[in-house]
């Protein structure tokens, strides 16, 4: 068994074993009951996705600073699974907030530029697939990498503003030790399935590189 | 540091397609070499290598002393690029096309400089007129007298002959022999042979993105 | 004058006289401006208290719209002439085409923002004029960030096909600090400003707009090599 593999093996252990834990074995949440149970995988899902997008930034430094297709590929892995994430914390939260807060959608600041960061994603991958040359292809989206990152923060932080002028945003849960370490396992879980994903995403789009540039010849 | 271009193994590949592959070439300067070849051989693409507008995807590429993708801006201040499609904008009159190119390049050039430029190139008559009414042969001469607003080391010519008639013709030969009169080095590339060797020192021939042979 | 202003200040010219010889972009822009905030109150309906109390944000909405058409042809006419690209060739920093096509895209803002200020403030029964001095300053904030990450996104999605849809895309979240800086400003303004909230409106605007035109200042060579 590969070292790859292995790791996905274990970033699913995990996985189970969280969730199990987070289902069965700890008791429902005094105040919000069971639906307080989704936390388990909304919180590291979410983790997942800052993470994800923060190697995209990465990526598309090295991209730009050292131009090898490497960089750009690992890069597109991310933000695929980046997206894919956004749109899971997005299901989780509002599937939470209907029964904690009442409705769907808040208009919370997290809430809101998390559903921002799916068009500017999207936005990055749609660029990508609309060009042909690899290489302009991996400079446009490494610079769409670079600015998202630097504008989500001030996007957060604008709508945080404008939301606290209504009503102040909700308070953080306090969680009593056995969910945080359940929490804990959680964003360990979830963190190394993301490395296995990225890390097989990226073989599939280096392959897919190569059969693109080896494939019969034009001209 | 006699030659104005020197390539070793240039290579540029658009996704699948390998527009070049290990192109050497010598460009000395004070010489005129004509780059010679069929539709899609990598003429084009060598241009814009050479011009800066690309960048190789391997190989070794200097342009006037310069190693690419170093020393862009030195390139582009002593080289020039007319290329095939054309260059000007429809909306401004030949005057202001030359205008706004001396102000880019920050040459010195005062409105009755660029007037001479344009009646050197028997444009005189058409100095105050929006381009949009001009046609493709006044456009060509157009770009000549934008090359020669101020003094080039390199002149990458692409198909130059191309909708002139004789006159029109006639005036780019005596702008490649007054570049090489002045040690600037000239690459014309064109399915035009005859145009195109005339002042040539080489000629390369170039064949499925890579250089066929050279003839002096 | 120095290299770089002076490079930026033969583009913003040469646009501006062709602009001025064609005019049909900009007249259309004005229209299609006019239709918006005509269509905000076909939307809401006559109820005069609403929409003065919504005008800021139909305001910028209707900007931003108008703003996202016009931003768009920032290079179109570059195509035109031959290829963005070959503004390249003239030797010199390449940030002085990016200035330049901001400058311009300023200048066609502010112009329409010239129209669209009176034209919003009759149809919608809103008094700017006694707030002119601070809704001033919440404008130039506002369309200086508007235009820095306008003209960026245009200059890299010039040669996309679908590029009138892209540029929304990449161009409305980006936005997102500018849009709600400027409405929050506004109103704040136009209500007096009772809370003192304007003044962090416009540090937020102020920063952004500082943050983004670094940032896209400097990333720009990047986004015109060929």
């Amino acid at each position: 068994m590969n070292k790859l593999a292995m790791l996905g093996w274990i970033a699913i252990a995990l996985i189970a074993v969280g969730t199990v834990l987070g289902l069965a074995v700890l008791p429902a949440d005094a105040l919000q009951g069971e639906v307080q149970r989704l936390l388990y995988v909304h919180v590291p899902v979410a983790w997942v996705m800052m993470l994800a997008f923060f190697v995209v930034f990465l990526m598309s430094i090295l991209y730009l600073v050292q131009r090898r297709l490497k960089w750009d590929l690992l890069a597109v892995s991310a933000a695929e699974l980046g997206v894919l994430a956004a749109v899971l914390t997005l299901i989780l939260g509002t599937l939470w907030g209907r029964p904690t807060w009442g409705i769907w959608w808040a208009w919370d600041p997290r809430v809101t530029t998390t559903a921002l960061l799916v068009p500017i994603y999207t936005g990055y991958l749609v660029v990508r697939s609309m060009t042909e040359d690899p290489d302009r292809r991996a400079r446009w989206a490494a610079v769409i990498g670079l600015i998202a990152f630097v504008q989500v923060p001030i996007v957060y932080l604008s709508v945080f503003w404008w939301r606290s002028l209504h009503q102040p945003p909700s308070s953080p849960q306090s969680m009593w030790s056995a969910y945080g370490l359940v929490m804990l396992l959680g964003f360990v879980a979830y963190t190394l399935a993301f490395a296995y994903l990225w890390l097989r995403r990226y073989r599939l789009a280096a392959t897919e590189l190569e059969l693109e540039l080896s494939g019969p010849e034009e001209g | 540091m006699s030659l104005a271009v020197a390539a070793e193994g240039v290579t540029r590949r658009f996704g699948r397609r390998w527009a070049l592959r290990g192109v050497d070439l010598a460009v000395p300067r004070g010489a005129v070499v004509a780059l010679l070849g069929a539709n899609g051989t990598g003429k084009t693409t060598l241009l814009r290598l050479v011009s800066t507008l690309l960048r190789p995807t391997a190989g070794r590429l200097e342009v006037l002393g310069h190693t690419l993708p170093a020393g862009g801006d030195e390139i582009r201040a002593r080289a020039a690029f007319m290329t095939a499609g054309g260059y000007a904008y429809e909306e401004l009159t030949g005057v202001e096309n030359l205008r706004f190119a001396a102000r880019m390049s920050g040459t010195a050039a005062v409105d009755a400089d660029l007037r001479d430029a344009l009646a050197a190139v028997d444009l005189g008559g058409a100095a105050d007129v929006p381009v949009r009414a001009w046609s493709t042969g006044m456009r060509r001469r157009l770009e000549l007298a934008r090359l020669g607003l101020r003094p080039l080391e390199l002149v990458l010519l692409d198909e130059p002959f191309v909708s002139l008639d004789e006159d029109g013709v006639g005036l780019v030969h005596e702008a490649v022999r007054g570049w090489r009169e002045a040690g600037a080095a000239v690459v014309i590339a064109s399915h035009r042979v005859e145009d195109a060797t005339r002042h040539a020192d080489d000629v390369v021939r170039l064949a499925g993105g890579r250089v066929a042979d050279v003839t002096p | 004058m120095s290299e770089l202003p002076r490079r930026a200040a033969a583009i913003l010219w040469k646009d501006i006289l062709s602009e001025t010889r064609t005019r049909q972009g900009f007249t259309a822009m004005l229209s299609f401006a006019a239709l918006v905030l005509f269509m905000f109150s076909f939307a809401i309906g006559v109820d005069n208290d609403l929409l003065a109390r919504l005008a800021g944000g139909l305001l910028w909405v209707a900007i931003v719209f108008t703003g996202t058409l016009s931003l768009g042809r920032t290079f179109q006419n570059e195509e035109l002439a031959g290829g963005t690209h070959l503004l390249r060739l003239y030797p010199g920093d390449v940030r002085a085409i990016y200035l330049g096509k901001l400058a311009g895209n300023l200048v066609v803002l502010a112009a329409l923002e010239i129209v669209l200020f009176p034209a919003a403030a009759i149809l919608y029964g809103v008094d700017f004029a006694a707030q002119a001095g601070p809704l001033l300053l919440v404008a130039a904030l506002g369309t200086f960030g508007f235009s820095v990450i306008g003209t960026f996104f245009s200059a890299l999605t010039v040669h996309l096909r679908a590029r009138e849809l892209l540029l929304p895309l990449l161009l409305f979240p980006a936005l997102v600090p500018v849009v709600l800086g400027s409405v929050g400003a506004t109103e704040a303004f136009l209500a007096g400003d009772p809370l003192g909230r304007a003044g962090g409106w416009l540090r937020l605007l102020a920063s952004y707009d500082v943050i983004l035109f670094v940032v896209c200042l400097w990333i720009f060579p990047v986004v015109l090599e060929e």
